[in-house]
């Protein structure tokens, strides 16, 4: 049955103003100490995206945010959401996109996303990502800033996501990524190395 | 000026937006009188008005006032939109529940019962100014000074 756009709209935050500012400070909190979750507003779900998944749009983008959206997450109810509650365009194009919306499926290939200049690493794009979990993976160590040590992370991503992001990580240039799941957000940076263990599952 | 025809929606919802609070009040129990869900709750902003000279110079940006706007839908699926001028949100709510109920099967009743009095409201009160107006209107003439 055809539906209008308006049908498919639902509410997001209860309070939008300072649900997206507790889920604004979650995400400086999680890229800053990386590897550490941080717990978001609950938000209702846009199935396929989750409730963490959406609250991390809700307050990351507006219209001056291009997003790009991995095929899963590119329905007519995300795309009418997010155009009603963040005004952000959405870009076909990889290489426009300041956001890039992606589920597990599309970790195996980050190319054409803009990983900043030596002038503006600022401007690469960030990468929000849902999974199912942030555990039950291969545990690796993480050093750099923001970590006392090294930390163990354990989430659920296969080689070639790292192997990918390895090659795009020219710092300063390189790819911050959010990543989600379960009502949390955890934190990869581009300046978070991935210690030793990533060659036992490489 | 306005070459552009007017839908019917586009009439009502200016209608709604220059309904004064006290005219809006009496069908306040009516229009929340149904299950509805708050799309996006009222929510008060800032829009530029910009003028033309004269209505067809170039633009300039006249100033900046309060909007408030709000999106309601019914549990008949039927979304509500209102924008109306100053920050009044409970009119906003009450404009946007307005509107969603004039898309649903009960048109022609909120039609007769809230739109068209409102609407002679406004247009009785922008004649009575025009007329108010017009007492105060000069004329001038220009004379011919017989230079030539």
């Amino acid at each position: 049955m055809h539906r209008a756009p308006s049908d498919l709209l639902q509410a997001a935050f209860a309070d939008p103003v300072l649900d997206a500012q507790k889920c604004f400070r979650a995400a400086l909190k999680a890229l800053s100490e990386p590897g550490t979750r941080q717990p978001l507003v609950s938000v209702a779900a846009i199935e396929p995206l989750q409730a963490a998944g959406y609250a991390l749009c809700l307050s990351l983008l507006d219209n001056d945010t291009p997003l790009w959206l991995a095929p899963a997450f590119d329905t007519p109810a995300i795309r009418t959401n997010l155009a009603f509650h963040c005004g952000c365009p959405i870009v076909e194009t990889r290489g426009e996109a300041m956001f890039a919306l992606l589920d597990a499926a599309a970790l195996d290939d980050l190319s054409g996303f803009y990983a900043g200049s030596e002038r503006y690493p600022d401007q690469s794009c960030t990468l929000l990502i849902q999974l199912e979990h942030l555990d039950r993976g291969p545990a690796l160590s993480w050093q750099g800033p923001g970590i006392d040590g090294s930390r163990l992370v354990g989430l659920p991503l296969a080689p070639a996501f790292w192997q990918q992001r390895a090659a795009r990580n020219d710092f300063p240039r390189g790819l911050d990524a959010l990543i989600c799941a379960d009502g949390e957000v955890l934190g990869l940076p581009r300046s978070t190395r991935i210690g030793d263990s990533l060659q036992e599952v490489a | 000026m306005h070459t552009r025809e007017q839908s019917p929606r586009q009439r009502w919802m200016a209608v709604l937006a220059r309904a004064s609070a006290a005219e809006l009040a009496p069908f306040e129990s009516a229009l929340r009188d149904c299950a509805y869900q708050l799309i996006r709750p009222a929510e008060i902003g800032m829009t530029l008005v910009r003028g033309r000279m004269g209505g067809t110079g170039a633009p300039f940006n006249l100033g900046e006032m309060s909007v408030t706007r709000c999106v309601v839908r019914l549990a008949d699926g039927s979304t509500g939109y209102s924008y109306r001028a100053g920050r009044d949100k409970r009119q906003a709510e009450l404009a946007a529940l307005a509107d969603a109920h004039l898309q649903g099967p009960q048109q022609s009743r909120w039609l007769a019962e809230l739109i068209e009095p409102l609407a002679a409201a406004q247009a009785r009160r922008a004649a009575q100014q025009a007329a108010e107006t017009a007492t105060t209107r000069v004329e001038f003439f220009t004379l011919l000074r017989g230079e030539d």
